[in-house]
Order: C-alpha cells, then sequence, then structure tokens
C-alpha cells in the first residue's frame, strides 16, 4: 500500500521533469539513464536508505539465488556476481571485496541492500558508471553528462537577476520563445536545484525543461528583455547570468555593457572628455567641515573647512567637464553639517564613488604630505553585515503587489564597500603621490564616521598638513588646489576603469 | 508544536537566568592587572602610558608609576587619570589636551570600558584626523595595554554619547586596541607587535 503511494508520488514528480527537493528520507530514488528516468523505492531500516533486490534484478536485469543453508545471496550479472551474506557488511563481486555502510538485510523473504551497494558493488558486477548524488537523490547509470545547475534569484527595484551556477562547467545556450526562455545545456540531464522565487514580476515561473537538460524561465509581465553573461565561477564551475530587465530607457545606457568592445587603450584622461559609464556614473565629493566646525586651522590662520572646499569645487569643475559624470559636494557653501547626514547625502544621491576631503595637523610642524584613508571595520560588524545581506525584507508595492528589498544597517553599509574602497584608496595613494607627495603614512584605515553609513566605495583624503608652515601656503595656493584634484580626477580615473576592465 | 516552542522558552530563559551570575565571575577574575610593587608607603604599580611619538605620527609606549587600586574599575580609573595628567619625556608630545578631567568610568558586564571625559578634550582639540587619531588611541591602549581582560573602550564627553572628538573618528561605538599606531621602543619591552612600517 505505502509503496503504491510513494510510486505514485515519483510517477508525478518524474511528469513534471523536476527533482524536487528535499524529499523526505525513504522515499525514493530516481535512476536517469539512456532510457529516462524511473523511480526506485527506498526503504528505511535502522536509519539507513537500504533497496530492494528484486527491484534492482528487474531495474538492471540481474537475477538473484539465495542460499538459505549458508544464509547468503548471490547477484548474477552477465559475467560477474556479487556476493552477499545477512549481517556482513563486506560483500565480494567475482572474488574482490567491497565494504557496505551496513549488511544487507533479509526481511519477509526479501533481501534488502544499502543504496551504496549499487555504486560501490553492482556498478563493477555490471560493468556500468553508477553515480549516486545523495542530496538530489539520483543515481545516474552509465556515462551521463548530468551536471550540477544550482539556480538563485535576486529581485532588484529594476530587475531580476538568475544564476546558474553549473558543476562542472557546461556548455550552455538561450532560445528565446514567446514570454519564455530556455536555457539549454549540453547534457545528458540535470541534477537541478531550484529555489523559491522571490515576489517580483519579471519572473513567474523557474522549472525543469521538457527536454531535461534545459531551464524553463517563464517571464511576467514587466519583463522586456535580457541581457545574458558567462563566467567561470571558480575551478570547475561555471555560472550563467541572466539579467531580465524592464522596457526602459536605462536599457540603452547599459546596453554597451553587454556586448563589451576593445580594451581601452592606454587612455591620458586629462586630453579628452570621456562618456558616462555604468560603473562610476555619480560622484559625491565631501567638503571637511564647515560652519561652526572649523576643523584644523594653520599657524597663518588657514582654516580646513575653507581650503576643503575650494578643493571639492575645482574638482566637481574637472570632472564634470572632463569626465562627464554627476558630480554633487555635500555642501556648497560654508555650513555646519553632521557627518551622518554627508554620508547620507551619498546614499540619496546613489553616488558610486564617496570622497571625503580634508586637510590635517599634527603635534609635529615637520610633519607633511597627503594621506587617504578608509574605513576599519570590526569583525562583529563584518558579521552583522552578513545577517543583514540575509535578511531581504519585503514592502508592499505602489500599485499592488510587494517587492523584496534588502535592508541595509546604516552602522554597516560601508562594510560590503570595503575591497573596492581598499582599492579605490589606493589609487587615490597613486596619483597623489605623483603630483603633491604623501606624508609617511601614505594609506591608513581608521574608524571614520563620516565613511560608516556610505553605501558605496568610499574614502577620506587628507590633502596635507595645516601645521607645516610651508605646507600651509601651498594648501591655501590655486596651483596646489589644483594638483590636489587633478590627482583625485586621475584616481577616479584608475578606479573607473578598475569596475569596468 | 506548543509543547516545543514551549520547551524552548523555558529553555531560553533558563539559560539565561544561568548566565546572570557568570559577569561577577568574571569581575572576580579581572582583579589581578599587573602586580604591584613594592612600594610601602603609596603602593604603585607600573603601567605602560602614551606619548606622540618624536615624528609625530605614531604613540610610544612609556612606563610610568600609577597608583594600585583595589579592583579593576578602580585601577582603569587610576590609568586614564594618569594619562590624562602625564607629562611626556622632553622627546614625546603630548596627545590630550591639558586640563581634560576624567568625569566617570564604568565597565560593562561584557568587559567595555565606558570612559566619560568632560568637554575640555573637544573644545581644547587642534582638529586634524592624525591629533584625533592619537587622542583618542592614547586613552583606548592606555586601558586596553594595561588591564588585558577589558575588551573595548567607548569614550563620551560630558556624560553623552558622541559623535566624534573633532569630526572624523567614529566615537558612536567601543573601540578595540589600536596596535598599528603604536611605535615599538626597546625601553618598555613586552608592549605589542612592531608596527608594519610604512617607509
Amino acid at each position: 500500500m505505502r509503496r503504491v503511494g510513494l510510486a505514485g508520488l515519483v510517477v508525478v514528480i518524474v511528469a513534471l521533469g523536476l527533482v524536487v527537493r528535499p524529499v523526505a528520507q525513504g522515499t525514493s530514488l530516481t535512476i536517469l539513464s539512456r532510457e529516462g528516468r524511473k523511480p526506485l523505492a527506498v526503504t528505511s531500516i535502522n536509519n539507513q536508505d537500504y533497496v530492494a533486490v528484486d527491484d534492482i534484478n528487474t531495474l538492471f536485469g540481474t537475477s538473484s539465488r539465495e542460499d538459505r543453508q549458508a544464509g547468503g545471496l548471490t547477484i548474477a550479472a552477465r559475467a560477474r556476481s556479487v556476493v552477499l551474506s545477512e549481517n556482513q557488511n563486506i560483500v565480494s563481486v567475482s572474488g574482490r571485496l567491497v565494504s557496505l555502510p551496513a549488511p544487507p538485510v533479509r526481511r519477509d523473504n526479501r533481501w534488502f541492500v544499502p543504496v551504496d551497494f549499487l555504486p560501490r558493488a553492482l556498478s563493477l558486477a555490471v560493468e556500468t558508471r553508477i553515480d549516486l548524488r545523495r542530496p538530489a537523490r539520483l543515481l545516474i547509470v552509465g556515462d551521463l553528462r548530468v551536471p550540477r545547475v544550482v539556480a538563485r534569484v535576486d529581485a532588484g527595484p529594476s530587475n531580476v537577476t538568475v544564476t546558474f551556477e553549473v558543476t562542472p562547467n557546461t556548455e550552455s545556450r538561450v532560445v528565446s520563445q514567446q514570454g519564455r526562455l530556455l536555457l539549454q545545456f549540453e547534457a545528458d540531464a540535470l541534477d537541478l536545484a531550484i529555489p523559491a522565487l522571490p515576489p517580483q514580476t519579471f519572473l513567474s515561473g523557474l522549472t525543469s525543461g521538457e527536454t531535461g537538460a534545459s531551464v524553463l524561465l517563464t517571464m511576467g509581465p514587466r519583463y522586456a528583455t535580457h541581457r545574458l553573461s558567462n563566467s567561470q565561477a571558480d575551478a570547475g564551475s561555471g555560472r550563467v547570468t541572466i539579467d531580465l530587465l524592464p522596457a526602459a530607457t536605462e536599457l540603452t545606457a547599459a546596453a554597451p555593457a553587454a556586448t563589451p568592445g576593445p580594451p581601452q587603450p592606454d587612455t591620458r584622461p586629462m586630453l579628452a572628455p570621456q562618456g558616462p559609464s555604468t560603473g562610476v556614473r555619480t560622484v559625491v565629493l565631501d567638503p571637511g567641515h564647515g560652519g561652526d566646525e572649523l576643523g584644523a586651522q594653520g599657524a597663518k590662520g588657514t582654516l580646513e573647512k575653507d581650503i576643503t572646499l575650494s578643493v571639492a569645487k575645482r574638482l566637481r569643475t574637472l570632472i564634470e567637464s572632463r569626465l562627464g559624470l554627476k558630480v554633487y559636494l555635500t555642501r556648497d557653501d560654508d555650513r555646519t553639517m553632521s557627518l551622518d547626514d554627508r554620508s547620507a547625502f551619498a546614499n540619496s544621491h546613489q553616488a558610486d564613488v564617496f570622497l571625503s576631503i580634508h586637510a590635517n595637523s599634527a603635534v609635529r610642524p615637520a610633519l607633511k604630505g597627503a594621506e587617504v584613508y578608509y574605513l576599519t571595520v570590526e569583525r562583529a560588524d563584518a558579521e552583522a553585515r552578513k545577517r543583514a545581506d540575509d535578511d531581504a525584507t519585503v514592502l508592499p508595492a505602489l500599485g499592488g503587489g510587494s517587492r523584496t528589498i534588502n535592508l541595509i544597517l546604516w552602522e554597516t553599509a560601508q562594510a560590503r564597500y570595503l575591497e573596492q574602497s581598499s582599492a579605490l584608496a589606493g589609487f587615490v595613494e597613486r596619483a597623489l603621490s605623483t603630483r603633491v607627495g604623501m606624508s609617511p603614512r601614505a594609506v591608513q584605515q581608521a574608524p571614520f564616521r563620516v565613511l560608516v553609513g556610505a553605501n558605496m566605495p568610499a574614502a577620506l583624503v587628507e590633502i596635507g598638513y595645516l601645521s607645516n608652515v610651508d605646507q600651509e601656503t601651498q594648501l591655501g595656493s590655486a596651483e596646489y588646489q589644483d594638483l590636489v584634484a587633478q590627482a583625485l580626477m586621475d584616481a577616479l580615473v584608475k578606479f573607473r576603469e578598475f569596475l569596468e576592465p | 508544536m506548543v509543547a516545543v516552542g514551549l520547551a524552548y522558552l523555558l529553555m531560553s530563559g533558563l539559560s539565561k537566568l544561568l548566565q546572570t551570575p557568570t559577569p561577577d565571575a568574571t569581575q572576580g577574575e579581572t582583579t589581578a592587572p599587573t602586580p604591584p610593587a613594592a612600594t610601602p608607603a603609596v603602593p604603585k604599580i607600573k603601567a605602560t602610558l602614551f606619548f606622540a611619538s618624536e615624528d609625530g605620527l605614531r604613540l610610544t609606549p612609556v612606563e610610568r608609576e600609577v597608583p594600585l587600586a583595589d579592583g579593576p574599575v578602580a585601577q582603569a580609573r587610576a590609568i586614564v587619570e594618569s594619562q590624562l595628567a602625564a607629562e611626556p619625556p622632553a622627546s614625546l608630545a603630548r596627545t590630550i589636551p591639558a586640563g581634560v578631567t576624567l568625569r566617570g568610568l564604568f565597565v560593562s558586564q561584557s568587559n567595555e570600558v565606558f570612559v566619560d571625559l568632560d568637554p575640555a578634550i573637544k573644545t581644547g582639540h587642534a582638529g586634524g584626523s592624525l591629533q584625533e587619531l592619537l587622542t583618542v588611541y592614547t586613552i583606548v591602549n592606555a586601558l586596553l595595554t594595561n588591564l588585558p581582560t577589558l575588551q573595548q573602550v567607548q569614550i563620551l564627553i560630558d556624560g553623552r554619547e558622541a559623535d566624534t572628538l573633532a569630526g572624523h573618528v567614529d566615537l558612536r561605538r567601543p573601540l578595540r586596541k589600536n596596535e598599528g599606531l603604536i611605535q615599538s621602543t626597546n625601553a618598555t619591552p613586552p608592549v605589542t607587535l612592531p608596527p608594519p612600517s610604512p617607509q
């Protein structure tokens, strides 16, 4: 009775063309072979998965003969035979001993063997490869190419990204049918894991395709087009990424990324204006201090807040005219502004880069040169960030439905960009060192408040020491300020190339 | 299902109850800071205090005598007070504006120290991110170097949480010891690892 029910379930699963998991222990395995898919009933004995020997005989064309006196069983294949003994977890395959995780069991006049018997012993007897994929509850018989494909669906505000990790890396192509995309792999079948779809309106279904070695994406109302990319994930694995995009003007700007052009020649960024790019489009510059907060002061009365504003304005002009990027200043005049408001400004303007500009002061008047900082993050913060990444929140959307957004803790926003921020700091250091010279502490990490909440690559630049008499004069001069601005623009160009090689 | 939930609640409640006595236990353990020096009249211990290095870029550890106090909280207070008042040796410089006083000091159950300083630490500060780093980490490093059971230090100003001292270093959260700012010297052997030299 129970077996009939299970078999029925398996038939339904096979008819759907899906290997659904997780399946409760002790239900069944799916046998994949050139002939197609067949179910193999599994019985749980002592918490081990067992299969019945008579089922094996039916499926593999073997025959078995019991020796009641010796308490043994012989399974005969074409050329070889396997000898089993009750309660012995070692079997003999034509004289070769093979161990099993548990002994064969005789129950109700039937013999049962642990599932591992198939890949370990039976495969030798029938001289055919048998591969057990336990998580997928698949038994692959013969030289079939059955890559493991793990799908992931990430819903963004204006797109949905479907990623397939493919192990081993397998050729694939996408066929577009009306309202559907079929991702076909050069394989015999797929060991496919499909997640539940997050709430969104680009993708209404993600299922196994009819051919068995394909995945079918059924599109939702917001889908208009897609962008495909293939990459090597890591050793032996490949990754197929399909971006589902809406019909919107933003696509025209993004389109060049789909067809990578020739690598950019060694550009001298100062000479010609460069077009907008997908990696860095908006820059927020933060002139340090302001208003009541004077910042550091030089002996001749030069104020940090004035120098930083002047340099930021020069840099804005340079970037806008030479690079054609959008540039916003957190403050355009002499005003007091909290540090959190500054990073919030960068976040709300969706900046791709945040640069906070400062001038330094030291107890030793001899100290001079520029420095660049990016954020130190304590381990606890990194863990909090990871937790925040796992918690997608579903919010009701305008006009009905809902959308999934990733809520990021303010306190940990910068943590996810540390690697890029470190690269940014490196480019700033190299550019500044060629034009104005660095202090002995050129690149540093520090827990600077203005960087904490920045939800993008961010760095803080100290452009010189007001406590050094010569440097105070320099910092107040247009020449030095222009040199700093040039250097920071060079760094942004390098950083942009780094983001979009 | 409900029973399982109840059982879980009970378990977690119980484990919380069981955890409460531990802070007392750890406080007991922390009463072994640095061994007392055998000066009979005013008991003193040797402690490491910090000053701006000769080049002004780092913190130089200097061994000084500070009063021996009863228990880790009182000892922490004595160390901060000594650091605030300490005059540097000729080649080094102060990192903390003169005249700053300690308003209060608390140690949480998780061995976080809250150091409440008077507003002079902010108003008397010359500014600049390097100076600010040196000021903040003088206090943090002095506590965490001498009292290793303490984990982190949060600086309060005038009894309140502060954003920063002078516009840079985030004081909204407790800070750990900053080894990178400490300059290695031969005078005080076991202080820290030598900082990576940027030269």
